[in-house]
């Protein structure tokens, strides 16, 4: 089917609506029929649902031996891409890591750039960000192109120009805080987050008007009800199905740790139109060390749905109380409907970092299911169904001056910001996991004299020190069952995307981009790209023709967790195998791959 | 014994006369002022000496102002046997002296205020070299003569990435005898091409070697472990002075700009910031 005639009509049924609603209704509305198109890729995780799915099925299971690429881009920088290119019609948007280069590319002439832009910023942005200068793309809505940039500056541009429409900041470098996230559009709404938990960022989550880039609302992860935008008789806790009460963030907190308390909001951010619902997780609590903050230091580590036109939460559920290992909770939530107990529920599920898959519904909270997703994971046994919280295995808690080792999996989670996909096929989601377990010793913050001192020191390999280090499974998060695995030597840190067609689409750490049959898990096809992937895969067509896009560029992630001389040269320890770095696998880059069949 | 007595009689023989013996000591106590007794090295520029050059002694001064105090030094070698932790230990929790002017935020050995400053660790190399540091993962260290501070977070992001063993330790925090400055003047003689240090410990002297330059090292998980370089900093005292705390907690929120331009006149380079150097405090 051509895109070209789907469009002229929806145009005009759009034209009519306007003259009846207002602009941003208007917006809203064409952006989310838009999302609907398989044709298109107008959303950072494709739609609202960010179930990653495309109906387009040129490319099978049984063709996809011939993907070969058909075009590809670089995008002049060599930081990591962990984003997605939009396509919106007959152009592909793309945002590079910092310096955040934007780029609209024309379909019809494949890598003739239409515009470009590189934001003015603060240069002192990558010093503060934590882990890499990363980008996870512009969003498209109301006829503009909103980027990010790393130093917290949001831009709206002109879609077809290019040119600056408005510009806000949303974040502070100065106060160590940075953006790395693909915003989200919502109705008349810009949906942005920040980075940064890593020292004293107070976390919260922006809503920006889509006309003028006035802040509208800001609701914060911890603190007074206030500032959290929480209802104390309204907001539900999920876990008890009781509301929130009042203060429960503050009751959780040590004196005014909270106001260091991260919960930064990096992550992907899901939308419900029917129930009129935001979701979006938090991330870590801001002092690595727990023993630094006693209680369960609300609201880190936890999703949160919201009133976008209010900001007001609505209810808030805490994957891991009291964080000892890094596992933020800024996860992507799928949105889908899973059958449970015959059935049929609207359902958010959750790879969380620390490895386990929650299922919940999504107008209320309610936990329904929470698996591992890798059977290694041992810093818990498993999740309480009656309280929502883990049940955690004393000896994986990491405590002040003690080395704990062995835990699994390592602060990089069974699963870090690499968003899964879902098969409407089989009910399954595809995933891309970590398979890596770390040894972790917390200090206090310490001064020699003239010179501060804090640090977690965290060893990771691959589970048992083995040759395993990702897992590309297909996996029942209602079951808990995994149907099938690809294994991979170091971490799979790419997004996902799953196709009518029966493929799943992801790529490795070192640079392997791949087709997986959806029924088997057997590799059908891959092809070595320039570097590592972490980005996520998207599919569109032009002129009738699927092809299927990629970034490629790991960033400066040489030595991702596996370095090989860790403490060998210093203590001594027998080497069990030879660790290979990743370095001796790829490098640095920053290449656009799009791929079709002759 | 015998001005009670006095008193006594004085207030038998009249009200007004009480009064006026009790007015005049009333209005004594707030206009006197108190010290501020502040535990300080007598020999360890750019932060503190006894000629009240470094940047602790102009913050000490600046707040014991504000809070309508004169300042006392209690003097004390904070490198010395035993380390800062002795330091503490003999003069803060001792109560020789009641408040350390720069420890970092949230430490649980002493009771610190809120933070009037961030900083953090940096690289400084020769600008005409043209390195690309952005950070302990940058390629082009790795062909480096890397020198660093020992027992710092630098240290350790070595030791994760395998570079330690042929990095140069420095004990600057640790030896009374050496300046920071020296470190600057090891990366222009050439002993070693980069030194990665706290930058509070040598911005003073930058202005010195303008061949120099800096650059911030990223607080990163990139390899899993959290590594920090960049903290909050702030004034200590003792863990049950929280009377002491409240007050120069007042004076930090009321006066966070005044704090941090006499940092920067002091060539502190706060988080964020460039590496526009001010020599106006005259080191």
């Amino acid at each position: 089917m051509s895109s070209q005639s789907l469009r002229p009509r929806l145009c005009m049924l759009a034209t009519a609506l306007a003259l009846t609603l207002s602009c941003a209704v208007f917006a809203d509305e064409q952006l989310e029929q838009l999302s609907h198109d398989p044709n298109q890729w107008v959303m950072p995780a494709g739609s609202y649902t960010a179930q990653r799915y495309s109906a387009l099925d040129q490319i099978t299971a049984d063709n996809v031996k011939n993907l070969h690429v058909a075009w590809t881009m670089s995008t002049g920088s060599l930081r990591g891409h962990e984003g997605q290119p939009l396509v919106v019609g007959d152009t592909l948007y793309v945002e590079s890591s910092y310096p955040n280069h934007v780029y609209a590319v024309s379909l019809k002439d494949p890598g003739r750039i239409l515009w470009s832009f590189t934001p003015e910023q603060n240069k002192f942005a990558p010093s503060v960000a934590c882990c890499d200068v990363v980008n996870r793309g512009v969003a498209y809505g109301d006829g503009m192109i909103f980027a990010n940039a790393l130093d917290g500056t949001l831009n709206a541009l002109d879609a077809k120009t290019g040119k600056v429409v408005w510009s806000v900041k949303n974040t502070d470098p100065m106060l160590g805080q940075t953006q790395t996230a693909a915003p989200l559009i919502i109705k008349d709404k810009v949906i942005t987050g920040v980075s940064g938990a890593e020292y004293g960022v107070h976390g919260y989550i922006t809503a920006n008007d889509i006309k003028t880039g006035k802040q509208l609302w800001r609701a914060y992860s911890t603190g007074p009800d206030d500032q959290l935008m929480f209802n104390p008789d309204k907001t539900i806790d999920g876990a008890t199905g009781k509301p929130v009460g009042k203060d429960s963030s503050l009751k959780s907190w040590q004196g005014d740790q909270w106001k260091l308390g991260g919960g930064t909001t990096w992550g992907w951010y899901t939308y419900d139109p029917k129930l009129n619902l935001l979701y979006y997780g938090t991330g870590n609590p801001g002092t690595w060390n727990p023993t630094q903050r006693p209680g369960d230091n609300k609201y880190s580590m936890s999703v949160i749905a919201r009133d976008p036109d209010t900001g007001v939460a609505k209810w808030v559920f805490q994957m891991t109380p009291h964080d000892g290992w890094d596992y933020d909770g800024v996860n992507e939530n799928i949105l889908t409907d899973t059958k449970i107990d015959g059935r049929t529920i609207p359902t958010l599920t959750h790879f969380d970092r620390n490895g386990f898959a929650y299922v919940w519904d999504r107008s209320s909270g309610k936990l329904l299911a929470a698996h591992k997703f890798d059977p290694i994971v041992n810093w818990a046994s498993g999740i309480d169904m009656k309280t929502g919280r883990p049940v955690v295995n004393p000896a994986m808690m990491t405590k002040e001056g003690l080395n704990v080792k062995g835990i699994c999996p390592s602060s990089q989670g069974s699963k870090d910001e690499q968003p899964a996909a879902y098969d409407p096929a089989s009910g399954l989601f595809i995933v891309s996991t970590n398979h890596v377990c770390m040894d972790y010793q917390a200090f206090d913050v310490k001064y020699k004299a003239g010179f501060p001192f804090v640090g977690a020191l965290v060893n990771m390999y691959p589970y048992n020190h083995g040759n395993v280090g990702g897992r590309f499974i297909a996996f029942d998060p209602v079951t808990g069952n995994t149907k099938w695995a690809v294994n991979d030597r170091f971490q799979d840190w790419s997004g996902v995307l799953t196709t009518k067609g029966g493929v799943a689409f992801y790529g490795t750490l070192t640079g392997w981009f791949r087709a997986v049959d959806l029924k088997t898990g057997k590799v059908l096809w891959q092809f070595k790209c320039p570097s590592g992937i972490i980005g996520n895969p998207m599919t569109y067509t032009h002129d009738g023709k699927q092809y299927v896009a990629v970034l490629s560029g790991v960033g400066g992630w040489a030595a991702i967790g596996l370095s090989n001389n860790l403490n060998k040269a210093t203590d001594g320890l027998g080497a069990v195998g030879a660790t290979a770095s990743l370095g001796d696998y790829t490098n640095l880059g920053g290449v656009l791959m799009v791929f079709a069949l002759d | 014994m015998k001005y009670t007595t006095a008193a006594v009689l004085l207030c038998v023989t009249g009200v007004l006369v009480c009064t006026a013996a009790v007015l005049p000591a009333a209005h004594a106590a707030p206009s006197a002022g108190g010290t501020l007794k502040v535990c300080s090295d007598p020999d360890y520029l750019p932060y503190s000496n006894r000629a009240g050059k470094g940047f602790e002694n102009d913050i000490a001064q600046y707040v014991a102002g504000k809070l309508g105090d004169t300042v006392d030094y209690v003097w004390a070698d904070s490198r010395g046997h035993g380390g800062f932790d002795e330091f503490l230990a003999r003069n803060l929790d001792s109560g020789r002296c009641d408040v350390v002017m720069n420890m970092p935020y949230g430490g649980q050995e002493e009771l610190t205020t809120d933070s009037y400053y961030v900083s953090s660790y940096v690289f400084v190399s020769k600008k005409a070299k043209g390195y690309d540091l952005s950070s302990l993962s940058s390629p082009d260290l790795r062909k480096l003569k890397i020198g660093f501070e020992s027992d710092t977070p630098v240290e350790e992001g070595l030791q994760l990435r395998g570079m330690v063993t042929t990095a140069k330790p420095y004990d600057v925090g640790g030896d009374s005898g050496t300046s920071p400055r020296s470190v600057l003047e090891d990366v222009e003689n050439g002993t070693i091409d980069v030194m990665i240090t706290w930058q509070p410990a040598i911005g003073a002297y930058l202005k010195d070697f303008p061949d120099l330059t800096t650059a911030t090292l990223p607080n990163t998980r990139a390899t899993g472990s959290p590594e920090m370089y960049s903290f909050p900093m702030s004034m200590a005292v003792r863990k049950d002075d929280l009377a002491l705390k409240t007050r120069l907690d007042a004076v930090i929120k009321a006066n966070g700009p005044q704090l941090q331009a006499i940092l920067r006149k002091h060539g502190v380079q706060m988080a964020g910031e460039g590496t526009t150097i001010d020599d106006s405090a005259g080191l």
